[in-house]
Order: structure tokens, then C-alpha cells, then sequence
């Protein structure tokens, strides 16, 4: 193993870390605290344009990793690599009006480098224990991040929750994952798979053992992606974090969890999957169904966001028991779509927030009037987050709920059906509690003062929305890359 | 003369235009209306190019054919799913493609005097449009349901800003409840592309596999993609989100809903679930029939209860929309010809009484039939064409839906021989209910219930489209081959996958 091919393995992540280094060294040089945003940008808008080069381009070709804990060629790695880095774009323009005149932004933009820096550690880890670092790297800079507005109660009450559920749910992942090494002799995610032949009875006398661990790692990872029965913190860390944070944790730190997910369950767990198929079913269909019932009575836009993200956890987790190739790619779509489409809608309350409105359902009335800008980026974003075509959200369900009805397809079980029709219903009730956003903005008078959204956030938010329009419209490519991602992935084993 | 011009995308493109422009208008909003008619109109007379270019044979014309589609355009679109853009027009979708250009125009011009948020208004009008239109020229499923849910926002919007006082509620649940039913669509269209496994959403290559689907698949995808398509027929059960929307709705988001949107379902049934499925059509032509006839009675019924004019124009139209459902279930030429024909004339007299109830709303500021009378004293002009378009309505020979409900009757005779008394013994309902609103609300002492005294006749902008589709219904009424020697080879296409016409 030589240094260069480490050094080569790394480089995305040893750029963000060294630009999350030298930001807060900035901050003290640095009156103009947006150059500490500028800087900010420069590793994520770098690194992204490296990935798509590769990706969608055919430039360069990145070369393999020798080092077996993480995997540098994958196009599923890229993608999700590059999901992280585009949130954490948008992230930072919103940022820059939100905390214009907070103290310590050097930290704040350190910490969401560092946070994105864990998360592509999840997306090329190919050991559970890098999966582990990835996870703490990410968790522990967004628990920070939380709590940025320490004198603000709700903000301090988020960052407190996090950090405790953050922990419990660390600490189920590892225990998990330490008796997964002791049932299979390993951590890498690939070897794993090879060793558990067949299912749990394999394991003649440590079925239990491998039961339980699956349990803990479900547990652990559950936490993080927020399904039900593990879901009671999003909401108040949503409510309570710094709007454009919420939008980080929503769009990227949960993608993270599925990232995770889809290694665990799809490569070290599949021999198992009638074992546990069933069970995430289950999972997947709560998630959602209690996702959307909550959401209907919420009031706070902010917490209505949250909970329609633990319904989105829902259907992104059809994706495993289904479990084939197009699943895969469905809900790594779905990933890419949803991340642009929620982080957008937490911008616009940030950038509603920067102009001195309020987050509650009641603000938003009479903003068609107040802000037209503003107004139809948040429908749009809201009729894609709903389903509706010609939008984003539209084109990634289609793919993702149609893999459950190619899966309920001969050979298959025939049961997956009804996770379609389960989904497919969820989709029908959550365009309530959006249209009903939508019927405040356009069709309740409120305050006629017109207001104007600092510039960065507009930028962002117009990122956001071009990706949405755009992956609604024009969506071929994209579909491919997530199509092939999804073969290599299930196809190759993982790593060495 | 069309012949390498990609028509029909020109004419979902016109509206499409119109609409950015109308919507960008900013202070100049008072010109809203001028763009849009100006837009819709041009669409009007594309569509109208495309009518007369249109080949009753369509081996015979000089346009782009392909297996009976004319106007044929394809292109790749998603490649990876197999998704394409592919639009062509039949004898089937003809007549309700120029309807939905015709009654655009018209409600355009109706609107004239909205002076609320016009260019939003008309904005989605056109968007609304693009929808309707893209619906009755896809011929590529992923498509055709893009278009198909497209049309949901704009007319939400409607209902939502400008409608009455029960708008709120009216909006949502027009939202949600036919979502819900597209949804059901949508399951059914993932089946039938997994189940076809040719990697592509055409319509025609799915039905040229799905034809040999195993009856018990075909039968359970029909019945999905029926419920979708009948929900937005609407059909008994699934009704009770229309007179809601429809009494809530403005005048022209009546007119296009009743006129256009139902259509859609009547469409979809006969453009996409019966050919594609042939053998699930003919084991459910029974509960087709069935529910056919149950919506004529039902809603024929519930009308002579109704004292509200506009909720008793919504009901009415469960009842003749149930004449399309029953002709097409008869699965003979007659009978699935005579239901598309009761399409296009349903959507012609269904715009003229939506058209005249708002003009009573308009005039009286009521619609309740007790509070009126002898309206036509003081309105002679709207007493006349609201007389027409009730005799239109309720089959009067000579004008348009006559025809229509006469042929679905034979096919049903033929069928079903003496059944056919049932739904015959509605149409005395409907002649009841028509007779008696206009006797309680035109005709008679001058009502002193409402003030009459500042009372006007109608203005130019609504007595002029009202006048153009009654001059049609009469048009239509008297030469209806006019239409049915479009529709009847597409029909016979179609009928050949039954077994003969």
C-alpha cells in the first residue's frame, strides 16, 4: 500500500477536512465574514465538479482504491457523494444572510464542511467501521450545528435531544456491529456476506446473535434516516436547529443513513433478507403512514417539513425489502430528487426568515403577493415533494414505486404490491397538508408589504429549483447513472 | 398541406406560450385576456387545419400516418425507461381535441369582465389547456399521465381563488379525490409496462402485448384503470366530488371542468383500457353497463331535487356522462361510436348551461330556482338561449345530444333488448327537471324576491359564445355524420380486438 494511492483515495474528503480547517483560521483574519461562505464553496463546488466530470462526462476516471476500506470508482459512492456536496451548496449560500450576524461563522461553516466530510466517508466506505467514523464524523459536527444559536432556547433544546438520541443510536450501530464481527469473523461489508451463507439458521448456534445484531444495526440506523418508532427527535431538531441546518440534516444527513442502509442490508445482509424483508416492510409502511397523519395537524411549516421527511424515509425504505437492482436505483433517484426538493423548501423558510417572517403556516399567507419569487419556488417544491408531475418528485416515485410493483411480479412476492398501493395512498394524503401550504401562499390575504430575499439565498434556491424543474423534464441521464450505479452495486461485492 | 409541420405539438406549444406570456405580464395585467384570447384562438384554428386535413381514411392522408394515428410524431424522450414523446391523433381523440381548442376559446372570451388577479386567471386557463390537449394526443402512457395530472393544478387554483364561498373545501377535495384516482392509473400503467416487459411506455406496443395478458391479469388491471378513469367521469359511486366543484368553481372553470375534464375519463377508458385489454373490457361490460345505467337514473333523480340552477346542471352531467359508460359497454360499433359522439355533445351543451347559469349568478346574484321567475320579461335574449340549451340537454330530435342518446338506446336494444326501458324512463326525469326549472325560473310572474329593477340582458361577451355553440348544437344535431364519419373507422380499429363490430 503506498501513500500516494491513500492520499488518492482520500482526496475528497482530505480537501474538505483542510478547508474545514482553515476557515476558522480565516475568521480571525477576516472582517468580511462572507468570504468565510466563499471559502466554504470552494471545496464543495470543487469537488462536485471533479465528481460530475468523472460521472456524467467520462473525463477521468478515479483510480481504484488499494486501501480495503473505502471505494473510490463506484458510481454509487459518486452519487451519493455528490448529493452530499450539492446540499451542502445550497446549504451554504442560504447561510449567509441566515447567520450574517451571529458570531462564530468560522466554526459554522467548518462544521458543515466537516459534516459533509463524514457523510461521503459513509457513501465510500466499504467496512462497517468506517461506516461508523463517517456516521460520528457527520453526527457529531450536525449536533454542534444544532445548537450554533446556544442562547436560543429551542435551539439548545435541539442540539441537547440530538446529541442524546445521536448517542443511543451510535451506540446501538456499534454494538450491532461488534457482534456481527464476532458472528462472521469481520467488518468488511463484503466478506460479511460471503460468510453468512443462507440465513440466520446458518449460523449454527449464534442465529440469535446474528438476529439481534441485525435488530441494533436496523435500530442505529433507523435513528439516523428517522423512521418510526425512531423518529420522535427530527421534529423538534428540525423546529429548533437553524433553518438552513434543518435543511442539511433533512436532504443530506438522512441520505447519509440510507447510504448506510443499502451497504448493510443490500451487500453484508442480502442472504439474509427473508430473514428481515418482512420487518422493514412493516417499517417502511408505518414510517410513512405515521409520517403523513403527523404532518396533517402540524402548524409550524418547519415541523409539517420535518415530519414529511420521515414520511419520504418511508418510501425510500420499500426500496430494501423489494431489494432488486431497480429498487436500488429508484431509491437512490428519489435520494438525488428529494434532497434538492427538501432542502429548497427549508430555504425558502430561511430565506422567508432572513426577511423577517415567521415559520408558522399563518406566515405564509398572502405570500403569492408578498414575495411571487419565493411563493412558486415553494409550491413548486411542495407539488414536487407531493408527486405531482412534470416536477422531480414526480419522475423519482415513479421509478421507486414501480419497483415494488415489478417486484410483486412473478417470481416474486406477491405481497410487495402493497407496498405500492401503501405508498401510492401516503402520496394522495400528503398532498393535503401541501396543497393546504399552497392555499395560505396564494389564497388567504395576509400582510400586502412586499419583501425581497437576500441574494445568496436566492441563489440557492434557484439551484434547487432548476434541479428540480429540471430532473422533472429531462431526467434520462440521470435515471442511467442510478440504473448502472444500482447493477454495479448489487452485481460486484463491495470493495476487495 | 401539413404535411411535415409537427401540428400537434404546435398546438399544445400555442397555449403553452400564451400562458408564460399572460402569466409574465406584470403591471399590464389589464391585457391578460387580450393574450389569451389571442392564443387560444390561434390554437382554435391550428386544430381546425388539423380537421381538415384529417383523412376519414387514414391510409388516405398525406400527413404522417402510423396504424391509424395521423399527424404521427415521436420522439425520444427518457431512452433508459423507454420513455417517449409520441403524439398522434384518430377519429377517436379528433373530435374532442378541436372541442378543447373550441371551448378554451369560448370561456376566454366569457371571462372577459374578471378583473380579480386576471392574469393569473387566464394564465391557467391556457396551462389548463396544454393539459387537456396533451391528454387527448399522448399516445405514450408516461406521457399521457404527465398531461393527465397537469390539468389538476390549474383547475385547483380555480376553484381555490376565484370560487365561492365554499371554495376552500370544494378545492381540496377536487384535489385529492381525483389524485387518488389517478394514482389507482398510475399502479395500473406500472403493471401493465412490467407485465408487457418491452421496456417501453407506448401506448400502441403495450397493446399489442397486453392483448395476450392472461384474462385474470386483464381483468384485474381493467378494473383498476376503470375506477381511475370512471372517477373522473364521473360515475356513481365516485361522483360526489363534482357537484362540489362545480358549484364552487368559476363559471369557466365549469365549463372547461364539465366540458373537458370528464371527457378525459370517457376518453381514457376507450383510448387505453378497452383495446389494451380487450378480454378484462368484455367480462366487465356487464358492471360497466350497469353502473352506466345507474348513473343516468341517479343522477337524473337527485336533479328534481336540486334548487340551486348550477348544482342541477353537475348532476345532470352524472347522468349523461353514464350514456357514454352504457354505449361503450353495448361493445358494438353503434353503441361505442354513439358514446364518443355523446362526448363531444355533452361537452357543447354542458358549456352552454354552465355558461347560462353563470349568467344568471352574474345578473340575479342568485342561482336558487325559488328565488327567480319570469326572468324572461326582463332578459329575453339569455331566456331564449338557456330555453335551447335545455332542449338541447334533454334530447330534443334535431339537436345534438339526440343523436347521441338515441344510438346509445338502439345499441343498448340490440344488446340488451328490453333492459333498455330503464334508462329511457331517465330521460322523462331529465325532460321533468329541465322543463321545470326553466317553467319556475324564466317563464312566469316576475320574480319580487330579488330586486329586478337595474335587471340587463346579457352582454356581448356571453351571448356571443353561448350563441356559437347552440348554432352548433343545431349543426351537429342535423348532420351529426359530420362526426361520425371520423369516429366510426377508429371505432372499427378497435372493435376488431372484440370480434368483430
Amino acid at each position: 500500500m503506498d501513500v500516494s494511492n491513500v492520499l488518492e483515495s482520500l482526496m475528497p474528503q482530505l480537501v474538505l477536512v483542510l478547508f474545514a480547517l482553515v476557515i476558522p483560521a480565516l475568521d480571525y483574519l477576516l472582517k468580511d465574514k462572507r468570504v468565510l461562505a466563499a471559502a466554504a464553496l470552494i471545496p464543495l463546488i470543487g469537488v462536485s465538479m471533479a465528481v460530475v466530470s468523472w460521472m456524467f462526462f467520462d473525463v477521468w476516471t478515479p483510480p481504484a482504491s488499494e486501501i480495503p476500506l473505502v471505494e473510490t470508482d463506484s458510481l454509487f459512492s459518486g452519487l451519493f457523494t455528490l448529493v452530499f456536496l450539492a446540499v451542502g451548496v445550497i446549504v451554504v449560500l442560504a447561510s449567509v444572510d441566515f447567520v450574517g450576524k451571529d458570531r462564530n461563522q468560522g466554526e459554522y461553516y467548518s462544521l458543515i464542511l466537516l459534516a459533509v466530510t463524514g457523510m461521503t466517508l459513509v457513501a465510500a466506505a466499504t467496512d462497517l467501521f468506517v461506516i461508523f467514523v463517517g456516521l460520528e464524523i457527520a453526527g457529531i459536527s450536525s449536533f454542534a450545528l444544532s445548537g450554533f444559536r446556544k442562547r436560543e432556547k429551542r435551539s439548545a433544546e435541539a442540539a441537547t435531544k440530538y446529541f442524546i438520541v445521536g448517542g443511543l443510536s451510535s451506540a446501538l450501530t456499534l454494538f450491532g456491529i461488534s457482534l456481527f464481527y464476532g458472528v462472521a469473523g469481520t467488518t468488511n461489508i463484503a466478506s460479511m456476506g460471503a460468510a453468512m451463507d443462507g440465513t440466520f439458521s446458518a449460523f449454527e448456534g449464534s442465529e440469535s446473535v446474528a438476529m439481534l445484531a441485525t435488530v441494533l444495526v436496523l435500530a442505529g440506523f433507523g435513528f439516523k434516516v428517522a423512521a418510526v418508532p425512531f423518529h420522535m427527535w427530527a421534529p423538534d431538531v428540525y423546529e429548533g436547529a437553524p433553518t438552513p441546518i434543518s435543511g442539511l440534516l433533512a436532504a443530506a444527513s438522512k441520505k447519509m443513513g440510507f447510504a448506510a442502509f443499502f451497504k448493510v442490508f443490500l451487500i453484508g445482509l442480502l442472504v439474509t433478507k427473508t430473514d428481515w424483508e418482512v420487518a422493514i416492510a412493516l417499517l417502511a409502511v408505518i414510517t410513512m403512514t405515521v409520517g403523513n397523519l403527523i404532518a396533517v395537524s402540524q402548524t409550524n411549516v418547519k415541523r409539517m417539513l420535518a415530519y414529511s421527511s420521515i414520511a419520504q424515509a418511508g418510501y425510500l425504505l420499500i426500496a430494501l425489502p423489494v431489494g432488486t437492482q431497480y429498487a436500488v436505483a429508484g431509491a437512490m433517484f428519489h435520494i438525488i430528487t428529494h434532497a434538492f426538493m427538501k432542502s429548497g423548501a427549508f430555504m425558502v423558510v430561511a430565506g422567508m426568515s432572513a426577511c423577517g417572517i415567521g415559520e408558522k403556516l399563518e406566515d405564509f399567507k398572502g405570500l403569492g403577493r408578498r414575495s411571487p419569487f419565493l411563493a412558486l419556488a415553494m409550491a413548486l417544491f411542495l407539488l414536487s415533494l407531493a408527486g405531482i408531475p412534470p416536477l422531480a418528485g414526480f419522475a423519482s416515485k415513479f421509478v421507486l414505486f414501480s419497483s415494488a410493483v415489478y417486484g410483486s411480479m412473478d417470481p416474486g412476492p406477491g405481497w410487495l404490491i402493497w407496498l405500492a398501493v401503501a405508498a401510492v395512498l401516503n402520496s394522495a394524503l400528503s398532498l393535503y397538508y401541501y396543497a393546504r401550504v399552497i392555499k395560505y401562499m396564494y389564497m388567504e390575504k395576509g400582510s400586502e408589504e412586499k419583501v425581497r430575499p437576500p441574494r445568496a439565498s436566492t441563489a440557492a434556491i434557484v439551484i434547487a429549483l432548476f434541479m428540480t424543474i429540471l430532473l422533472g423534464v429531462y431526467f434520462d441521464a440521470v435515471v442511467g447513472l442510478c440504473l448502472r450505479a444500482a447493477e454495479a452495486f448489487m452485481d460486484l461485492p463491495l470493495g476487495i | 398541406m401539413l404535411e411535415n409541420v409537427p401540428i400537434l405539438s404546435l398546438v399544445i406549444l400555442v397555449p403553452l406560450i400564451g400562458a408564460f406570456l399572460t402569466l409574465g405580464l406584470g403591471r399590464h395585467e389589464k391585457y391578460a385576456k387580450v393574450v389569451a384570447l389571442a392564443f387560444s384562438t390561434v390554437a382554435f384554428v391550428l386544430s381546425l387545419m388539423v380537421t381538415y386535413a384529417f383523412a376519414t381514411d387514414p391510409a388516405g392522408s398525406s400527413a404522417s400516418h402510423h396504424n391509424g394515428y395521423q399527424f404521427y410524431e415521436e420522439y425520444a424522450w427518457v431512452e433508459t425507461l423507454g420513455i417517449s414523446y409520441i403524439v398522434g391523433i384518430d377519429g377517436i381523440s379528433l373530435p374532442l381535441f378541436v372541442l378543447t381548442t373550441l371551448l378554451c376559446m369560448l370561456a376566454i372570451l366569457f371571462s372577459w369582465d374578471t378583473d380579480k388577479r386576471p392574469k393569473e386567471y387566464f394564465g391557467l386557463m391556457l396551462i389548463l389547456e396544454v393539459g387537456v390537449l396533451g391528454v387527448f394526443v399522448s399516445l405514450d402512457y408516461f406521457m399521457f399521465y404527465v398531461f393527465w395530472e397537469v390539468v389538476l393544478i390549474p383547475m385547483y387554483f380555480m376553484i381555490g381563488i376565484w370560487g365561492g364561498p365554499r371554495k376552500d373545501y370544494a378545492a381540496i377535495k377536487f384535489f385529492i379525490y381525483t389524485h387518488v384516482a389517478s394514482l389507482a392509473l398510475l399502479i395500473a400503467i406500472m403493471a401493465m409496462y412490467f407485465e408487457a416487459g418491452l421496456q417501453t411506455f407506448s401506448m400502441e406496443a403495450i397493446a399489442a402485448e397486453s392483448v395476450g395478458f392472461a384474462k385474470g391479469v386483464q381483468v384485474a388491471i381493467f378494473a383498476v384503470m376503470f375506477f381511475g378513469f370512471g372517477v373522473k367521469l364521473p360515475m356513481v359511486p365516485f361522483h360526489t366530488w363534482l357537484p362540489d366543484a362545480h358549484v364552487e368553481a368559476p363559471t369557466a372553470g365549469s365549463v372547461l371542468l364539465a366540458g373537458l375534464l370528464l371527457k378525459m375519463g370517457g376518453y381514457g377508458i376507450i383510448r387505453v383500457a378497452m383495446p389494451s385489454l380487450p378480454a378484462g373490457a368484455s367480462e366487465m361490460a356487464i358492471v360497466m353497463a350497469i353502473i352506466g345505467v345507474v348513473s343516468i337514473v341517479y343522477g337524473g333523480m337527485v336533479c328534481l331535487a336540486q334548487t340551486d340552477l348550477k348544482k342541477m346542471v353537475a348532476y345532470s352531467s352524472v347522468s349523461h356522462m353514464g350514456f357514454v359508460l352504457l354505449g361503450y359497454a353495448t361493445l358494438t360499433q353503434v353503441g361505442v361510436v354513439a358514446g364518443v359522439f355523446q362526448m363531444f355533445a355533452h361537452g357543447l351543451v354542458t358549456a352552454i348551461l354552465f355558461m347560462m347559469c353563470g349568467v344568471v349568478q352574474h345578473k340575479c346574484g342568485t342561482r336558487l330556482i325559488p328565488q327567480l321567475g319570469g326572468l324572461a320579461k326582463k332578459m329575453p335574449i339569455a331566456a331564449a338561449l338557456m330555453t335551447a340549451g335545455f332542449l338541447a340537454s334533454l334530447g330534443l330530435p334535431g339537436l345534438v345530444s339526440f343523436a347521441a342518446e338515441f344510438m346509445v338506446f338502439y345499441a343498448t336494444f340490440v344488446k340488451w333488448s328490453l333492459w333498455v326501458f330503464v334508462p329511457i324512463a331517465a330521460v322523462a326525469v331529465t325532460a321533468a327537471y329541465y322543463l321545470w326549472a326553466l317553467q319556475r325560473s324564466m317563464f312566469g310572474p316576475l320574480t319580487d324576491r330579488i330586486d329586478t329593477s337595474h335587471l340587463k340582458d346579457m352582454d356581448w361577451f356571453e351571448y356571443v359564445p353561448v350563441g356559437v355553440l347552440v348554432a352548433l348544437t343545431a349543426v351537429f344535431g342535423v348532420f351529426p355524420a359530420l362526426i361520425f364519419s371520423r369516429i366510426d373507422p377508429a371505432v372499427e380499429i378497435l372493435l376488431r380486438l372484440f370480434g368483430g363490430g
